[in-house]
């Protein structure tokens, strides 16, 4: 038991340490941007009005002053660090005053919900089918998922939403192609808001699972074709145990370490949402706030997405190397 | 194997169920007919509960607030206007100036209140004024702090701003062009504790629409018509038709085209030229601003090959001058806008009523114009561009593109400079450079390279028309390229960190032909050094003696002075002549609007009375002129 104690020390000592440098990098080039967002607000403010050319300089020092960035990169620094002690990104500098944490707050829970369903989905059904398809070699229908599941996973996500999107939104319309839930809507609590909500996710979660189930469906088949040539699978099967559960007790469950590694992993990068997905169906998540916050020159808000991603990811890490020992008796404590 | 197949049997029949199950209305408790749906080009607001407008880098202000809830004192229409280019909107009559332009006296109208049922009165301009004077930050507080003096409301309709130097053009501040200071609610911000931090939700409303509801992801905004509409500016013109306006984030172009093919989208804001041609012959009940060819609304922005006068390279006249006669506008208008573009020789946009104030005039001019190479003289302008481009779109177009010449120009523009790699070549040589086998040198020998800065993928057609006039530079023996810079295009362009680059310097009223607008900010007083971030539009730093003393003019004379015309008859001569960037064509914005709720949109042809563009505050007046044509969700 010490010798774990003395294991779970050193890797948060480890998780600490990657938490610290990957916040510090991201810093880093964040403030190498070219773009300043102070320029970017006297654009927005400037380039359809009319004003004054004497005006913009004024204007230019009073948002360097309101905004908060003055001083030098390293005084900069130390701001961001003494922020952060307590929780605290600071204000966007696209949206001004809006603190950071409550951008970042209230598209989270969407990005979350997205990923965590279609990583769930996409990972039941693929080991599902994939370990299937491992011990059944022979089954057509099997094959046939294979061929499917391998040919849609190296599809761009763009390509894929887009297909999804006409294919759904366009020539059969039966599903919403944007947003998070129905224009108009109560947002109180309700089944009506729940369906829709529901409703609207259907779209981006499938063009995620059919291009992430191919991954799950692969590995498994992969682990299972290598264990199902084990000798206890084949003494198992001479002394006639039930087919079924050779496969589940014998063969899923041996094959499921590896990639439950890889669920924990995907479901702490999450937090970097989905880009493309989100773009492309409008749903309101971290990835096209991410997008948002990049064209802008919001370095606020990129390094606030990026430190919640990188602790979550760090986290999800830190959390395998604990459970880990528990659940493989190979695994040692050195 | 039996489980498989139950859960394939499974799956289809949760297919048939999806079907029956998914009929949501597109939208909550709002029947489909009465509601506009336009596009918010701002896309999703990332802080949508924010309203406070007068402060930069805010929530949305595209989400229907300008263009519905909020009001100022004057409009300038870009296109022909609802009454008139000139709106008197919250004044009774336009700027009364004293002699030397120290003092402007404004005239408010009485019996226009806020949607909580307070007037509107001088109090609330006041306000406007001194509170951003109070906090420089607010958006337009500089430019107050700047000029005014003071600000005194002698009664409740008068307001007299005096100012701290003569300005002829104060009033720009609070007149509408695309956007404009809006006057704050006073009765509501002064209970604020901090206007620049007060979130102003939910607004008040001085238009004729009050904010219904909105997504508390920044997705869409509905707007509701006020039961006491008419005790706003707009309802001079009369009522408004559609009972509520939604604006909303469509994502991109692709899926824009998609909703108006479902109806669920009635205005896209733009769109490639390529969705808007597809979908124009692919839905009978969607349309642009032209009702055939070329489609797209052309905004009062002038597009050109900005020069940066203070690279060496550029600063000699014969070589700014032999780089207009090697494009030939043709391939660059088929590259850029697949044809779609509307195309100008000179330094203002041809849209609106510029034709008539500038392009008719100066026809015979430009006819006229010759340049002296000291071995030939050349007259490089062709008055038939525009038509030869119409020629050779209607063979693919067929009755899209119009045959009367006046049609023609409007749609494609006037004349264009005529390719003539000699006269080019003249010029360089009399420049001091000298070609050595098929690649020109420039006069201290080193090779003559240009880099044309382009947006790449967020502007495809400035990046392919910057892409085929390296092409054609490159033919001609220039070692032309691009280079893309996506994301911090502009802070380069307005740093002066480029040689060459496709984009506007050039922003016009559209329907007022003053040109200070963006000529004042030309003037060499506002010139930074290279590498510095100088005031926006002169983006190609060119500074001339003799367009100052333009501006200078311009500045000493009252906005409808008819001598201002004449004045920038000159500016466009000397642009002509000195050519410091190569204009080329309209920012034409690819507005396609569906006809299947709505009819009684801005059209050239038959009623142009403004903007259909959504997101410009003047698109307001769209909403008295629509009717419903009755029909029912489908």
């Amino acid at each position: 038991m010490r010798a774990y104690g003395i294991y779970i020390l050193r890797r948060f000592g480890q998780f600490v340490l990657v938490v610290f440098i990957g916040i510090n990098v991201a810093f880093l080039i964040t403030h190498a941007t070219p773009i300043d967002p102070v320029e970017q607000a006297i654009a927005s403010a400037t380039q359809f009005a009319y004003s004054e050319p004497q005006a913009v300089e004024i204007l230019r020092q009073s948002l360097r002053e309101l905004y908060g960035v003055e001083g030098t990169l390293w005084q900069q620094y130390v701001r961001f660090w003494t922020r952060l002690a307590v929780g605290d990104f600071g204000p966007s500098l696209s949206a001004f005053p809006a603190p950071v944490s409550a951008l970042i707050g209230r598209a989270l829970p969407w990005t979350i919900g997205l990923l965590t369903t279609s990583t769930l989905i996409s990972w039941v059904l693929g080991n599902f089918l994939g370990g299937l398809a491992g011990y059944y070699r022979e089954n057509r229908i099997l094959k046939a998922i294979g061929i499917v599941a391998t040919g849609l996973q190296p599809i761009p996500s763009y390509i894929m939403s887009l297909l999804v999107l006409i294919m759904f939104g366009f020539v059969w319309p039966i599903l919403p192609i944007s947003g998070g839930f129905q224009m108009n809507i109560n947002t109180e609590f309700s089944f009506a808001l729940v369906r829709s909500v529901v409703e609207h996710s259907i779209l981006p979660v499938l063009s995620l699972v059919l291009i992430t189930i191919g991954v799950w469906f692969i590995g498994m088949r992969s682990l299972v074709s290598n264990i199902v040539t084990e000798d206890y699978v084949l003494y198992a099967e001479l002394a006639g145990v039930n087919r079924h559960r050779i496969l589940t007790s014998y063969i899923m469950r041996n094959a499921m370490a590896p990639q439950l590694t890889g669920l924990t992993l995907s479901l702490g990068a999450i937090f970097n949402g989905a880009i493309i997905t989100e773009f492309v169906f409008g749903y309101p998540g971290v990835g096209t706030l991410l997008v948002r916050a990049v064209g802008t020159g919001d370095y606020s808000l990129v390094l606030g997405i990026t430190s919640v991603s990188i602790i979550a990811v760090a986290t999800g890490v830190f959390i395998i190397d604990l459970v880990y020992p528990l659940i493989d008796p190979r695994v040692k404590l050195t | 194997m039996r489980k498989l197949q139950t859960l394939a049997l499974a799956l289809g029949v949760l297919t048939l169920g999806v079907q029956a199950y998914a009929a949501e209305e597109y939208l909550a408790g709002i029947p489909r007919n009465e509601i506009l749906i336009a596009e918010n080009p701002q896309g999703r607001v990332a802080n949508p509960s924010w309203f406070n407008r007068w402060v930069p880098n805010h929530g949305g202000s595209s989400t229907g607030l300008q263009q519905l809830a909020l009001d100022t004192l004057w409009y300038i229409d870009p296109d022909a206007g609802i009454d008139g280019v000139w709106e008197n909107a919250l004044a009774s009559e336009p700027p009364i100036y004293n002699d030397d332009f120290t003092e402007m006296t404004v005239k408010l109208r009485d019996g226009i209140y806020w949607s909580d049922g307070v007037e509107f009165t001088s109090d609330d301009v006041v306000y406007t004024v001194q509170a951003q004077m109070e906090h420089p930050g607010m958006t337009w507080g500089s430019a107050f702090l700047g000029s005014v003096d003071s600000i005194e409301a002698p009664d409740k309709y008068t307001v007299v701003f005096k100012l701290k130097r003569p300005n002829s053009r104060f009033h720009a501040t609070f007149t509408v062009r695309w956007g404009a200071c809006w006057i704050i609610p006073k009765h509501v911000f002064e209970k604020a504790e901090d206007p620049s931090t007060f979130d102003f939700n939910p607004p008040i409303s001085l238009g004729p629409y009050v904010l219904k509801s909105f997504d508390p992801n920044g997705e869409w905004y509905i707007w509701e018509k006020r039961d006491d509409w008419q005790r706003t500016t707009l309802a001079r013109f009369g009522e408004p038709g559609p009972k509520y306006v939604a604006y909303i984030d469509p994502g991109p172009p692709d899926k824009r085209v998609i909703l108006q093919q479902n109806h669920q989208l009635d205005i896209i804001h733009d769109t490639s030229p390529e969705g808007a041609i597809s979908l124009v012959k692919s839905s009978p009940t969607s349309r642009g601003w032209f009702k055939g060819f070329p489609i797209a609304h052309p905004d009062p922005t002038l597009i050109a090959v900005l020069l940066n006068n203070q690279v060496d390279m550029f600063k000699d006249r014969d070589v700014r001058w032999a780089l207009a006669l090697l494009i030939d506008i043709k391939a660059v208008d088929m590259a850029s806008y697949r044809g779609a573009a509307t195309i100008s020789a000179i330094g203002v946009p041809p849209t609106g009523l510029y034709p008539g104030y500038y392009f008719d005039p100066l026809q015979d001019w430009l006819k006229d114009f010759e340049i002296d190479t000291g071995k030939s003289t050349y007259k490089p302008y062709d008055p038939t561009v525009g038509q030869q481009i119409a020629d050779m779109l209607r063979p693919s177009m067929g009755d899209q593109i119009p045959s009367d010449p006046n049609a023609i120009a409007a749609a494609f523009g006037y004349g264009w400079w005529k390719p003539n790699p000699q006269v080019a070549t003249e010029l360089l040589e009399r420049a001091g450079y000298t070609k050595q086998g098929d690649q020109w040198m420039k006069p201290d020998g080193t090779p003559f390279s240009i880099t044309i800065l382009v947006e790449g993928d967020p502007r495809p057609v400035t990046t392919r028309a910057g892409t085929m006039i390296a092409q054609q530079w490159r033919d001609f023996g220039i070692d032309a390229k691009t280079q893309a810079y996506p994301t911090d295009f502009f802070p380069r362009v307005d740093s002066g960190d480029y040689e060459a680059t496709i984009a506007w310097g050039v922003e016009t009223w559209g329907g007022h032909p003053d040109l200070s607008y963006f000529l004042d900010s030309w003037h060499s007083e506002f010139l930074k050094p290279p590498g510095e971030i100088q005031p926006p539009r002169n983006r190609q730093r060119w500074k001339n003696a003799e367009l100052d003393s333009v501006i200078e003019q311009i500045r000493s004379i009252g906005f409808d002075d008819p001598k201002g015309i004449d004045l920038g008859q000159q500016y466009i001569k000397l642009g002509v002549e000195e050519m410091p960037n190569i204009p080329l064509m309209s920012y034409n914005v690819f507005t396609v609007m569906d006809e299947t709720y709505w009819t009684g949109y801005p059209s050239a042809e038959d009623d142009p009375y403004t903007d259909p563009v959504p997101n410009w505050s003047n698109s307001r007046y769209m909403m008295v002129k629509l009717k419903p044509t009755g029909a029912t969700a489908q």
